[in-house]
């Protein structure tokens, strides 16, 4: 086991060098950082000068070879925007991102197998045929136009309707003005966490229903039935178990990818997470923000892919990590 | 079954306390009424929540790191001193910091002296002093990372001997002298900032204040919140607490709006904003602005090198309708500007030069056939039998833009030119293309950082770009004496009504030698609610219009 870790550890060292190359070029090539600063009635002198002090005037190759330097020895650097420092501005935004994911996955997961495993069982009902057709639904609906109806008939409609003096969810950041209170903390998080949700639930519970039904058509399980074990204890003990191996392993791969997936939902919802952190620092040509997030949400991609394949050993021992 | 029930309960207990909280009351304020300057009955406390559309980059204004307008709104013109105001009428007048207007000797060399008003302070209670002047002019001229040393550069000295009043001497003449220890830099406490590395200090926020608010915290990507500065010496805030939420897209920030999670909103004009329009209590007022967007003509590029091409093109443009269609709704009447500046700069704008350029076929043919044209079968100018084919380039993905190509690839049609789009991104039309002369037309706007009317630095041909001024910011590239003569006097030229005539002769030059032609000035576009929040709201085009924020007042105390 510690060898394939090991191993698979070692092999994402050059997809992380490549992935990091390529985007520093990409970004060089596409964005200026310097670009905001021609308003400047002072430009021809502030832009020689302000190259010069950034390093962009460097061949590209010296850049990136600089900034990689600097990265591996723990100097993360500052925005080239901003001036912030880059490492404690990765760690807020990921607290942020982190809060939003943790829920999100609860909430999925909890909703996505309830539903998979209602619909495996009673395969074919009307309840099945609607989770089927909310699962489409959920899955062709664009996040942005998800999140916007959200807030117009979660927020806005009850609020008219009802007379509300405040609506009972809110779409801005994290709290209010003058509440940092813990039911202002879940007003703020439901929607977020809603809009994250709609596409991981589909998804995920499609696939908890065809594991399930996988799993439900197997010799063991006819056994477990022939042996007279209930009907609740062949679905949940012997059926769920089984068939929540390969669930697991897909949630890891998707864990991974929303620590830097999430631009839409936090750009809707002012949420500072990484999303929008990377989001505003491509546009601006910001590399030195750029790449760092680049390595950290790689880091997360890879160990969540790592923690995939060796969850499936641990929780299927027919199959041996080699 | 007891783990069911106790989840059951929890959650119904979760979902009282949300709608509680919905029906709950937020904010407060002690109800004590004032009056303010507007002479309405104020009410001291409660906490405004508004939304900024942008976060500014850092908090250290005369640095590189700054230069962003939304600074200025939510921060810099409530906390830093500033020689000069704007009022809504974009008239330059001093500031409660002076104690009058400022004397101006022409020279050489040109001196102004400033008197200080003796009730000045920092939050911490020092005066501010002509010290502090002297050392914010220290450090934009000697610093390493200014975002602009205009004006600054040019002075010789600073006179502090007398705390309270500033002498500052020109080493050239400078008329745009207002802008300076004001504009979006203010003064820096010499105090505070002597000996210390000013950016480290400044870029994140202080906690010091020359105006009538300091910042109570500054949580990037969520918000900023001002508090009242004790220390004021004008009018205090009747708010306890003023927020500034980002919220940087305009749907989700109209939604914020609608939803009540904020008072009021500064958008950038754009047709779905008069959906707002209509909700209740809910003022909206539009302005026009001191920004405008323009047409960019790239003067060494062919069929562009002839003048009488450009006017033709001029000619072909129904600049009304374009103007109309993109923001009519939002500000109906909007015209046309007729000069590269806006009517919303009054002091400074002039009506005439481009005036002229109407839609006007029978004038195209004419300049195009002077110009060696021919049209040809299918309709189009060529010359030798090459077509005049145009290019125009914008910031790819904005909708505005990209709606007034449409509407011109139409009008250009009718008139005989082919025009096709070669759109990029901001960075790289800014970054390269317009430096190294890339585009044949572009359209893009023009922020100006304020009202002063001086414009060489677009214009004047010693701002082209070449090898050894690679950073030049005349990308048309039209070099005429005509053209720099007016705009390098009107730099230099003290007298205000001589510098009037400089700048209407040499927007003349302009509209005559047509490096560009000016189309549509920015709507400013406010909307609040006036249930909540009551006071002299209105715009500024320099400071934003939070700047008077200090007088504004939440009905009962209250604007939750």
């Amino acid at each position: 086991m510690l060898t394939f870790i090991v191993r698979r550890l070692a092999y994402s060292i050059p997809v992380i060098i490549i992935a990091s190359a390529l985007v520093f070029g990409f970004t060089r090539a596409t964005t200026d950082p310097l670009a905001r600063l021609a308003q400047s009635r002072d430009a021809a002198e502030l832009l020689p000068r302000e190259r010069h002090r950034l390093g962009l005037d460097k061949p590209l190759v010296t850049q990136y070879t600089r900034w990689a330097k600097d990265f591996v020895r723990g100097d993360w650097g500052q925005s080239f925007i901003s001036r912030r420092d880059v490492k404690s501005e990765i760690r807020d935004k990921l607290g942020n991102t982190v809060q939003l994911i943790f829920w999100g996955i609860l909430f999925s997961a909890s909703i996505a197998i309830a539903v998979g495993v209602y619909s495996a069982a009673r395969q074919y009902s009307a309840l099945d045929y609607t989770f089927t057709g909310l699962s489409f639904l959920g899955l062709s609906m664009p996040v942005f136009w998800f999140a916007l109806m959200a807030i117009q008939f979660l927020i806005y409609e009850p609020t008219v309707l009802f007379h509300l003096k405040q609506p009972i969810f809110l779409s801005v950041g994290l709290h209010s003005a003058n509440d940092h209170s813990l039911v202002d903390y879940l007003r703020h998080l439901t929607l977020p966490v809603l809009t994250l949700s709609v596409q991981l639930v589909a998804g995920w519970s499609r696939y908890q229903r065809s594991s399930m039904l996988d799993v439900m058509s197997s010799d063991y399980i006819r056994t477990a039935k022939a042996k007279g074990v209930t009907r609740r204890k062949v679905l949940l003990k012997h059926g769920l178990r089984n068939a929540l191996i390969p669930l697991t392993t897909v949630m890891a791969i998707d864990i991974g990818a929303l620590f830097g997936g999430l631009i839409i939902t936090e750009h809707i919802f002012a949420w500072p997470g990484m999303g929008r952190l990377f989001f505003d620092a491509l546009l601006s040509g910001d590399t030195n923000m750029v790449l760092p997030w680049l390595m950290v949400t790689a880091v997360f991609i890879i160990g969540f892919n790592l923690l995939a394949d060796v969850l499936y050993g641990v929780l299927d021992p027919r199959i041996r990590l080699s | 079954m007891r783990r069911r029930r106790s989840a059951a309960l929890l959650t119904l207990l979760a979902a009282l306390s949300l709608v509680a909280a919905a029906c709950g009351n937020n904010g407060g304020g002690d109800g004590k009424a004032t009056t303010t300057t507007e002479g309405a009955k104020a009410v001291k406390g409660g906490t405004l929540v508004l939304g900024a559309e942008q976060e500014p980059d850092c908090a250290d204004w005369i640095s590189s790191c700054a230069g962003a307008s939304w600074g200025t709104y939510t921060m810099g013109a409530q906390t830093m001193p500033r020689a000069f105001d704007l009022t809504p009428d974009a008239k330059t007048v001093p500031s409660s910091l002076l104690a009058g207007e400022p004397k101006l000797e022409s020279g050489p060399p040109q001196k102004i002296t400033y008197k200080i008003n003796p009730k000045a302070v920092w939050s911490d209670g020092q005066p501010i002093t002509s010290s502090d002047f002297k050392y914010t002019w220290d450090q934009i001229k000697n610093g390493s990372d200014i975002y602009d040393k205009t004006g600054y550069k040019d002075i010789a000295s600073v006179d502090d001997s007398d705390p309270k009043t500033v002498v500052v001497t020109f080493t050239t003449p400078y008329a745009g002298w207002h802008d300076l220890f004001g504009g979006f830099y203010g003064v820096y406490p010499k105090h505070l900032l002597e000996g210390k590395d000013r950016n480290a200090e400044m870029k994140d926020g202080y906690k010091w204040s020359g105006g009538p608010w300091m910042i109570d915290h500054w949580t990037k990507g969520q918000e900023v919140a001002l508090i009242p500065n004790p220390n004021y010496w004008g009018s205090k805030p009747n708010l306890d607490k003023a927020v500034f939420k980002f919220i940087t897209d305009t749907a989700a920030e109209s939604q914020a709006y609608k939803t009540g999670q904020i008072a009021m909103f500064y958008p950038q004009a754009q047709l779905e904003l008069t959906q707002l329009f209509t909700l209740p209590n809910t003022k909206h007022d539009v302005n026009t602005s001191l920004s405008y967007e323009a047409l960019w003509f790239n003067t060494a590029k062919d069929p562009l090198t002839d003048a009488n091409v450009r006017q033709a093109l001029a000619y072909a443009t129904d600049r009304d309708a374009i103007v109309n269609s993109l923001f009519g709704p939002v500000q109906p009447g909007i015209k046309a500007i007729n000069g590269f500046m806006t009517p919303g700069n009054k002091q400074w704008y002039t009506s005439e030069p481009f005036k002229k350029y109407k839609k006007d076929l029978t004038k195209v043919d004419e300049l195009m056939k002077a110009a060696g044209y021919t049209k040809g079968a299918d309709g189009m100018w060529a010359k030798g039998g090459k077509p005049a084919t145009l290019a125009i380039s914008t910031t790819a993905g904005n909708k505005r833009r990209e709606l007034t190509e449409q509407l011109l690839q139409s009008q250009w049609k009718e008139a005989g030119f082919n025009l096709t789009t070669n759109n990029t991104k901001a960075g790289t039309l800014f970054g390269e293309w317009g430096p190294q002369g890339v585009f044949q037309i572009a359209l893009y706007a023009q922020v100006p950082p304020s009202t002063d009317p001086g414009i060489c630095s677009t214009f004047c041909s010693e701002n082209i770009p070449t090898t050894a001024n690679p950073s030049g910011q005349n990308w048309t590239r039209l070099a005429s004496p005509a053209i720099d003569t007016p705009w390098k006097q009107v730099d230099k030229e003290l007298d205000e009504t001589k510098r009037k005539d400089l700048v209407e002769q040499g927007q003349k030059s302009l509209a005559d030698a047509l490096p560009g032609l000016p189309i549509d000035p920015f709507p400013d576009v406010l909307i609040y609610n006036s249930a909540k929040l009551n006071g002299p709201i209105g715009h500024n085009f320099a400071f934003g219009p939070f700047v008077n924020m200090n007088l504004w007042w939440c009905t009962g105390g209250n604007c939750g």
